[in-house]
């Protein structure tokens, strides 16, 4: 009985849910069509909303990599990487799209959690740009004016074939819409003040300004964009429709805001997106909180400012901009000091002890969406793949990875390696290898779609490398059937040539550790050994099977035994060849050098 | 269609995909350059190794590594008219 009106109970809150959202939709939907005013500056909020996210397209298409160079090569150190975080948001006016970057150069490995911490504590200080281009510009001027040959240009520039021009083409439309977006909720403030003054709503106190602080907050979330926000904030108090200090509570309320959406974004993203998301939430709560308890003097600082930044005693929008990066600021100069003991925090965090088998380590669909560290992220995985397959394979040849890379002479480690390691590589390759493999096909494929014919070329040889390395497990599969049957045996003679050719292996293993590791500047240098190594490869499987016949012909083996080795001898070839072919890919960066190499050759 | 015309002519003016051949075609004719002195480098060391013996395995690396040299100057000579 209790059963049955349980699931009564949760049918009719399902049915509730599902009635929820088309009633608050119909709702709203009523409210636009009856209110004019607030039609007209909902409106505004839309086009200024779309206006974000043509700009934010724009200048993902337009940089082609210079954004992402910027925020790789320039934040070395704390200051720099406020600096930069600063700087790229101001010209992009956009942190979520500086955010996603950082995001995905972090999980790259391109750059370290407290360059990251830096760039966004600098982008927070950058979205206060907005509201200086709103107050000074979008209120003074008549910017619908500007809109409209904007969105004409704009338009016309995306016909165009070349990313950089649709790209400029994007940015235009997008500061087309800002515009119009911000002339129509200037128009909407305006005709709703002859209506209704919401400044006579405005309260007193510390209870008003916790009020308009979790207003800011909620209209943040709601509209997922803090830039919005304060666009309507600046509108709005320029219009008169709230007052300052009602417009300054709003405005840390926005701050506070853009955590929540921040957070929200995170929980879909990996590791590094969360520390990210809790380290935002940690300087906002912190900066928020500062701003609060110093409302007043921080208001009395703007009015001594103020002047000597010729902004009017009247401007109240662009005093409000002024105080928006101040709290800012002083936000960055609290917490940056501790940013060491904050890494220190965020590194503790959503860190899993077992890690699955066979998962990728720098891949995620968020990572996929930046060329530059899709290319890089999709590099790392592929040496991930290499260093895993090459362990299976190593020990399948019963030999140890620490001997090959040793300074031991290399016939000295083949012989002292005699006892059979016992190791499944079907079971290892259907648990480890094969998914990492899928997973860079997987994801390679999403990184293709945001990427240009070069950046396609990139991955494309990536995606072979990585069927190479697969195919040298299969490869050594074979060899390892045939190299533990004579062992068992124990013949001599076919104990020996199977050395040759573990030899064979070691000698390139051992040769391709050393290029990845040494910083070869002159990287012609290092192709023209690994070709050299590819010519001695085929010397020496001429010189094999030269011994195969000799054998043959002295009765030392049989035919039997001659046809598995001649077999095992193509297999170590083709062995030694992928790996060099994997080297020239991964570990040779100049593209110019790369594309001299054997594989290019059509 | 003539909108896309008049954007590839504004393209044309502004040379972008021309600057970046440009860039590759300079990289490759240092990249020779470097190669060429390698070779020649090379050449005398065999003709010193070659009055010993021509057979040693010194000599032998040396032919094989100039025979590569030789082969990416020709792919990056080739590479420079693609």
């Amino acid at each position: 009985m209790g059963h049955l009106i349980g699931e009564k109970l949760y049918k009719e809150k399902i049915m509730l849910k599902r009635l929820i959202s088309p009633l608050l939709f119909l709702l709203f939907a009523w409210f636009i069509v009856t209110s004019t005013d607030a039609k007209t500056i909902i409106a505004g909020i839309a086009i200024f909303l779309i206006g974000m996210h043509y700009m934010e397209n724009g200048f993902k298409l337009f940089s082609g990599g210079v954004l992402e160079t910027v925020l790789e090569k320039f934040t070395r150190t704390t200051p720099k990487a406020i600096g930069t975080g600063f700087l790229a948001t101001s010209v992009v006016q956009s942190s979520s799209l500086v955010s996603v970057i950082v995001i995905s150069f972090l999980s790259a490995e391109l750059i370290g959690l407290t360059q990251a911490v830096g760039v966004v504590f600098g982008s927070n200080i950058g979205t206060t740009t907005t509201a200086w281009l709103v107050s000074s510009l979008g209120l003074k001027i008549k910017i619908a004016h500007y809109a409209l040959p904007m969105l004409i240009f704009g338009v016309i520039m995306g016909f165009s074939k070349h990313n950089t021009y649709k790209g400029v083409g994007s940015v235009l439309i997008g500061l087309g819409f800002i515009f119009l977006g911000i002339a129509y909720m200037k128009e909407g403030f305006e005709t709703l003040k002859e209506g209704l003054d919401l400044a006579e709503y405005a309260m007193a106190g510390y209870l008003g300004i916790f009020v308009y602080i979790l207003f800011g907050a909620v209209a943040t979330v709601v509209i997922q964009s803090s830039s919005a926000t304060m666009a309507i904030i600046i509108t709005a108090l320029a219009t008169g429709q709230i007052d300052y200090i009602s417009a300054l509570s709003l405005a840390i309320g926005a701050n506070v805001g853009t955590t929540v959406t921040a957070i929200l974004g995170s929980l879909t993203s990996n590791k590094n997106g969360k520390r990210l998301a809790v380290a935002h939430l940690i300087f906002n709560i912190i900066t928020a909180a500062a701003a609060v308890a110093l409302i007043y003097q921080l208001k009395d600082l703007v009015d001594f400012l103020a002047p000597l930044l010729y902004i009017s005693e009247t401007n109240d929008a662009m005093k409000l901009a002024l105080f928006h990066t101040i709290f800012n600021v002083l936000g960055v100069l609290l917490v940056a000091p501790f940013i060491k003991p904050l890494v220190r925090f965020l590194e503790t965090l959503f860190c899993y002890k077992h890690e699955e088998r066979g998962q990728p380590k720098y891949l995620t669909s968020e990572v996929m969406e930046i060329p530059a560290s899709a290319i890089e992220a999709l590099r790392k995985e592929t040496i991930h793949l290499y260093d895993k397959s090459l362990e299976a394979a190593v020990h399948a040849m019963n030999l140890h990875r620490t001997e090959i890379y040793s300074d031991t002479d290399i016939d000295v480690v083949v012989e002292q390696s005699v006892s059979q390691i016992d190791i499944d590589i079907d079971k290892i390759y259907q648990q480890d290898i094969k998914n990492l493999y899928s997973a860079i096909i997987h994801y390679s494929s999403l990184a293709q779609a945001h990427l240009d014919a070069e950046g396609n070329n990139r991955i494309y040889e990536l995606r072979l490398t990585a069927r190479n390395i697969i195919e040298i497990v299969k490869d050594v599969r074979e060899l390892q059937k045939n190299l533990n049957h004579f062992k068992k045996i124990k013949h001599n003679y076919m104990i020996n040539e199977y050395n040759k050719l573990r030899s064979e292996l070691v000698t390139i293993l051992r040769r391709v550790q050393e290029i990845r590791e040494e910083d070869d500047e002159d990287e012609s240098a290092v192709l023209t050994q690994i070709e050299v190594l590819k010519e001695k490869t085929k010397d020496s499987e001429i010189a094999l099977t030269k011994n195969i016949d000799t054998l043959i012909r002295e009765n030392m083996i049989d035919s039997q035994m001659a046809s598995s080795l001649i077999n095992d001898v193509g297999f170590t070839h083709s062995i030694c060849k992928k790996l060099l072919n994997s080297a020239v890919i991964l570990w040779i960066r100049d593209y110019e050098v790369k594309e001299l190499g054997d594989e290019y050759e059509g | 269609m003539k909108v896309k015309k008049i954007m590839e002519q504004v393209e044309d003016f502004f040379d972008l995909s021309k600057n970046k051949q440009k860039k590759k075609q300079d990289k490759l004719l240092k990249l020779i350059a470097s190669l060429e002195q390698k070779k020649a480098m090379i050449k005398q060391e065999i003709k010193k190794e070659a009055r010993g013996d021509k057979h040693s395995k010194a000599c032998y690396n040396l032919c094989k590594e100039f025979k590569v040299v030789n082969k990416l100057i020709k792919r990056a000579k080739k590479n420079i008219k693609d």
